[in-house]
């Protein structure tokens, strides 16, 4: 089938069997290797990729379901080389370790702060709970997206 | 960005200095390529199919079927493997595919090389394997009998793969003289490692017949002599790329699915292949952390010094042999804990089962050990009535102490300065307040654990590294990394640590990481000194560079001077060398194009020195890695709440008071503490790895329970640094000290919560309520 | 296997008619889980999220009305939802992670019928109906009655859910869920118990409706238990007395996730939480 959707903001068709996983139309045919596969069935949030601004997992999306969707990945936050304020939290506060569930993770926080603008650290944790990382014990996660609440909400910290 | 960088110094500040890692930057982005990320032009897919049972002969396999579905290129077996077909570092006993034998249900049996994944899954399902089935056996104890059926049938010792003894001092027969004892019966379980990016990579045969492979691995080098011994080709033909991986954890310590790429490579036609496995089929093949079974008796005298332990540690390395015997013997150097016990007895030994395939997990052994010591010394202290902490620290080891297995500690021993970090906290302090206001239906307690952990490899394999550092005619420096970067930011460290010797902002250097055509031979990423060894080598090349690159802008000046200009009077600043005495400078890039390219780059090759000091026992261990050297040490604080109704167990507050010596990048170091921590943390409460007669039960992360980010507490990091003299900067290694204390912290916890103590594997919310219904507590309120 | 679009009922019962061994895809946070795993795909997948009428979350005056095609973040945002519904609030926000809620439907997790179903409890102790549609007409059923057994349900082939209908309790009720899992969140239950009652005079109970999750083939209920506690009170000594009853009403199963007397034993413990929280 033909497929129309928007992709990091630009308009795209692409031609694609209608039951393929979203996760891998990005990966193996759209080259859009930042959204990672880890569980395959829902349960680690590695395969994040906000589709209408909403967090979804692309393991658990097939290709027909995008037709006339926003679908916004990792690769199309930052814009003009310029770090996303959540993207540079995460280099700052340390929020990066082997990075596999990065994308993932910094997309979940897209998701959780446009739900809740000035979340209290259990909020963090609670919302993220969806997002299994292995290396960070998540600590510094929940720094970044702390510190990305305050410069988002606030302007300042 | 950085941290605080003190120009007027002339100095770039890099060490000791908050700094984000280069590589969060691509990462954060999504433009770092993993192994997995790699989908070369033309590549086919490689699949594994594996055993049908857990112990038995195959007879015959029948891939012919399989070979003739539309878009399979390939199904290959052992009979297309020309070399000896056998992985294993010291014990080589574990075939790429399986040949006579299968001895678990992980075991691979034949290969499919195809156009898709939908090909890939048909034809492995189109392989008939015709087995003759051979009695199993499960229980490591059972593994012992002399009826028990021999998984290796060529090795003198059956299913014993290494079995030690350590004694020191009047051994076990001192416990009469005790005024206390105590004694615990402790098993813990498998634990998976699960990171994130599954075992993957690709491979191509280049045109002058180099077999090439870019792959998720910790050890590039070593993986290039493991390959080519098994599959009969010459080292010097495969070339191995370790890109960043997307976690490791010793799961990735050795051949993973090298082999299959290499094979299939070998039969593709000419095409790129590439394997990246499932969840499920990581856990299934995947090696684990060893199961441990001990027991373990300590007597103290009147009052509370140690005098006497004697224990017995049987570990389950599963159906090969892996890296089991050096696990088996860090596991068996560190059982004591660090206490000065001057009477000891240590027997252990490590059994083939026909359970899945047990190696290297941060930790290596330490873990299990320290779980169980430290459960029977908050014993000690309750049958004694000392107070834990008090107890502890009486016994502590000092510089110039031995350990309990007679290792000579010559090296920083910070022990002490952890426990006195743990008593000052708030934490320790008002524990009995906060203890005593639990709320309804909850009970509260805190536990604590001393642990010790060494630094590399020991001394009978060489713990080295050889770095290389360039810096490019543009005047930029391009580090080259020859130890893979499994999540720990250690390449980002080499770089900062060049920086920091050139006086250069190391975030805009280059890095190559691991590729053995490009990078130089140096030892696995493992064993926490991944920043020890390399950057001692890089210490080396980079003051060679610095050196060099002083000397020839000297020269430079000095036809500007017109009269010579000693090396000294030349100092490095970012982007120039400057005469300080003129304060003429010549900009890097400048001097870089005024030197050959021969001498643009330095190389530097370190190895570690070791302890040679003669062990009175445990002989045997010594070419597995005992005695160390470099000893890293910690006070680990859990605070925990118990719910009496369901047994559910929330870890509120841990504190990790850490001596890896001096601290090169402290956010680099609260990651490898609170990254070990999280994992013990999952170890001890949540991570049930299931398996029942061979068959991994907790198969998928539906079933194997990962803490998530509700799980896991803020915690406190407390560094206590010493300046370790061998150590770059003072360093010493992070890796793995923060998991090493949690599981018997959280085990101490639970135990002064409820006053009972969890003696089998994880401590499950079921275990916990069976416990406190037992001793009446169940839905008090 | 095609993937399909209907935009209306109809629409969707004509392309079911016409491709015999296709399946409906609510969210599909389920059914592509399973196909995954088993490797076998249906002809084809329907789904329903862009049929209009299905989107529908009505607040009636008696009764809320959530269509298949809600997602369990848009009942996670509706207001009447968290102060009336309170025990189906608490169930959805334990449920999974918030990029599953995204997907997932509340039709979804009442169709999959799984014993483990968060929202199975609450949607019982509220005696909330499904609404189905085939080509004959329309039916509805009780949810007790409508799901029979572990991912059974009394769902026909020509037949598609199209909402469920919770009635609105009365004012005064109270309700809670409470779920035991292996962890702390993205946890599936081990046990659950969903809470609803009203107190009349000097706090006794007046009205109370109980209900486990995965301690059955189905929903548990324990009208024994409820008639026990009506018109006592939420004391300790009451609800341990029913947590006996409780555990002896149900019928839990060993997995891998826990065994069947941890079950049993967590099914009665957890009243207890009734009186810790009327403390709170």
């Amino acid at each position: 089938m033909t497929l129309n959707f928007i992709l990091n903001g630009k308009n795209l068709s692409v031609e694609t069997s209608p039951d393929r996983r979203v996760v891998d139309l990005l990966r193996e045919d759209l080259g859009l290797s930042g959204t990672k596969e880890c569980c395959g069935s829902g349960e680690c949030g590695a395969c994040t990729i906000l589709v209408d601004g909403e967090s979804r997992l692309s393991c658990l999306m097939l290709a027909a379901q995008l037709e006339g969707r926003t679908l916004l990945t990792i690769e199309g936050l930052a814009s003009n080389g310029e770090l996303h304020v959540v993207q540079q939290a995460f280099v700052e506060h340390g929020a990066v370790q082997c990075g596999f569930c990065t994308p993932g993770m910094v997309l979940a926080t897209l998701d959780l702060l446009r739900r809740i603008p000035d979340p209290t650290r259990e909020e963090v944790r609670r919302e993220l709970s969806g997002n299994l990382c292995r290396c960070t014990g998540y600590q510094k996660i929940v720094d970044a997206v702390m510190a990305a609440a305050r410069t988002l909400h606030g302007g300042m910290s | 960005m950085l941290g605080n960088k003190n120009m007027q110094n002339h100095e770039v500040r890099e060490i000791g200095v908050i700094a984000p890692r280069i590589d969060a930057l691509t990462k954060v982005t999504g433009a770092e390529n993993f192994a997995a990320d790699l989908y070369p032009e033309g590549f086919l897919w490689v699949g594994v199919k594996r055993s049908d049972f857990p112990h038995a002969n195959i007879l015959a396999i029948d891939g012919l079927a399989a070979s003739k579905l539309t878009g399979v290129t390939a199904v290959l077996t052992h009979r297309d493997i020309k070399g000896s077909n056998r992985l294993g570092i010291f014990e080589k006993d574990q075939p790429i595919l399986a040949d006579k034998t299968v001895r678990h249900y992980g075991d691979a049996v034949a290969l499919v090389v195809a156009e898709s994944k939908a090909a890939l899954a048909e034809a492995l399902a189109a392989i008939r394997v015709e087995y003759e089935l051979l009695p199993p056996v499960f229980d490591p104890e059972a593994a012992l009998e002399a009826s028990a059926p021999i998984l290796h049938p060529t090795r003198p010792a059956g299913n014993v793969l290494i079995k030690s003894e350590i004694v020191c001092g009047d051994g076990a027969a001192n416990l009469e003289k005790c005024a206390f004892q105590a004694t615990v019966k402790i098993r813990t379980g498998w634990q998976e490692h699960a990171f994130l990016e599954t075992q993957t990579g690709v491979a191509w045969m280049e045109e002058d017949g180099t077999l090439s492979m870019t792959v998720s691995t910790q050890t590039p080098f070593r993986d290039r002599l493991e390959l080519a011994e098994a599959l009969g080709i010459s080292p010097a033909k495969i070339h191995v790329v370790a890109p960043c991986l997307g976690g490791g954890f010793g799961g990735k310590d050795g051949v993973t699915v090298q082999g299959f790429l290499a094979l299939a490579a070998m039969h593709s036609g000419g095409r790129p292949v590439k394997i990246y496995y499932s969840r499920e089929e990581s856990i299934l093949a995947g090696t684990k952390r060893h199961p441990l079974r001990a027991e373990y008796t300590v007597g103290c005298d009147q009052d509370g010094v140690l005098q006497t332990l004697s224990c017995r540690l049987l570990f389950d390395t599963g159906a090969y042999a892996s890296l089991g015997s050096e696990v088996f013997a860090l596991a068996m150097e560190h059982a004591g804990g660090p206490y000065r016990i001057p009477n000891v007895s240590i027997l252990g030994s490590a059994v083939y089962t026909n359970n899945p395939v047990s190696s290297a997990f941060r930790g290596f052994g330490v873990p299990q050990a320290a779980a169980v010591m430290e459960q029977v010394i908050d014993e000690l202290a309750k049958a004694g009535g000392f107070d834990p902490l008090e107890l502890r620290r009486k016994n502590a080891v000092r510089r110039g102490d031995t350990s309990p297995t007679g290792v000579l500690l010559t090296q920083t021993t910070g022990i002490l300065e952890c426990l006195d970090q743990l008593e000052r906290h708030p934490l320790w302090r008002q524990r009995t307040k906060w203890c005593e206001s639990a709320p309804a239906f909850k009970r509260r307690g805190v536990g604590i654990a001393t642990i010790y952990h060494s630094v590399g490899f020991g001394p009978a394999i060489a713990d080295y590294a050889n770095a290389k550092l360039e810096i490019l005619t543009d005047g930029k420096f391009r580090v080259y990394a020859g130890v893979s970067d499994m999540g720990q930011g250690n390449a980002s460290t080499y770089a900062q640590i060049a920086g920091h010797i050139l006086c250069q902002p190391h975030e805009i250097m280059d890095l190559v990481l691991p590729d053995t055509a490009r990078t130089l031979p140096s030892a696995s990423s493992s064993a926490s000194r991944t920043t020890f060894t390399y950057g001692n080598a890089m210490i080396g090349a980079a003051e060679l560079l610095r050196d060099r690159i002083r000397a020839r802008a000297a020269l430079m000046i000095s036809f500007q001077l017109l009269h010579s200009v000693p090396i000294e009077e030349i100092e490095l600043l970012p982007g120039v060398a400057r005469h300080l005495p003129s304060g003429r400078s010549v900009p890097l890039s400048l001097v870089a194009t005024m030197m050959d390219a021969s001498e643009r780059t330095a190389t530097y090759s370190y190895t570690c020195p070791v302890n040679n000091q003669p062990i009175a026992s445990g002989e045997n261990l010594r070419m597995h890695g005992f005695p160390h050297r470099v000893v890293t040490y910690g006070a680990q604080l859990v605070t925990v709440e118990v719910d009496t109704l369901t047994g559910e167990t929330a870890v509120c507050d841990m504190l990790n008071c850490v001596d890896a010596g001096r601290v090169l990048n402290p956010q680099a170091y609260e990651q490898q503490v609170q990254g070990g921590a999280a994992q013990g943390l999952g170890y001890a409460l949540f991570e049930e790895f299931a398996v029942a007669d061979g068959r991994i039960l907790t198969g998928d992360f539906s079933t194997y329970i990962l803490p998530t980010a509700l799980d896991v507490p803020d915690m406190v990091t407390e560094p206590v640094t010493p300046d370790e003299k061998d150590g770059p900067f003072g360093m010493k290694g992070v890796g793995e000290i923060g998991i090493d204390g949690v599981f018997p912290a959280i085990a101490n916890a639970i135990a002064d919560a409820t006053g009972v103590r969890i003696t089998a594997e994880t401590m499950s919310a079921e275990k916990v309520l069976a416990a406190l219904r037992q001793t009446g507590q169940e839905g008090r309120p | 296997m095609d993937v399909l679009f209907p935009r209306t009922l109809e629409e969707l019962q004509k392309l079911r008619a016409e491709t015999p061994g296709g399946l409906v895809m609510e969210g599909g946070t389920d059914l592509l889980v399973k196909i995954r795993k088993t490797g076998q795909k249906p002809t084809a997948i329907f789904c329903i999220e862009r049929i209009a009428e299905l989107q529908r979350l009505d607040v009636l005056d008696d009764e809320i009305v959530i269509g298949a095609a809600v997602t369990l973040q848009q009942l996670l945002e509706c207001d009447t939802i968290k102060t009336e519904l309170t025990a189906l609030f608490e169930a959805l926000s334990v449920l999974a992670s918030p990029p599953v809620r995204h997907s997932a439907t509340l039709v979804g997790n009442v169709c999959t019928a799984s014993p483990a179903g968060d929202t199975l409890p609450p949607l019982y102790v509220f005696a909330a109906e499904v609404e189905i549609s085939n080509t004959s007409g329309r039916r509805r059923q009780s949810i007790a009655e409508f799901i029979t057994g572990p991912g059974k349900t009394t769902l026909q082939p020509d037949e598609i859910v199209t909402a469920v209908r919770v009635p609105r309790p009365v004012d005064g009720t109270h309700s809670v869920y409470y779920k035991v899992g292996k962890r702390k969140a993205m946890a599936i239950a081990v046990a659950s118990m969903a809470a609803r009652f009203e107190f009349g005079e000097a706090g006794a109970i007046k009205t109370i409706k109980m209900a486990w999750g995965s301690v059955g083939p189905t929903v548990v209920g324990a009208i024994g238990v409820e008639a026990y506690l009506a018109g006592g009170s939420l004391s300790v000594d009451c609800l341990r007395e029913a947590g006996r009853l409780a555990s002896a009403a149900v019928c839990p199963i060993d997995d891998v996730r826990a065994s069947a007397d941890y079950r049993r034993q967590v099914t009665g413990n957890l009243l207890l939480r009734l009186a810790r929280d009327k403390r709170d």
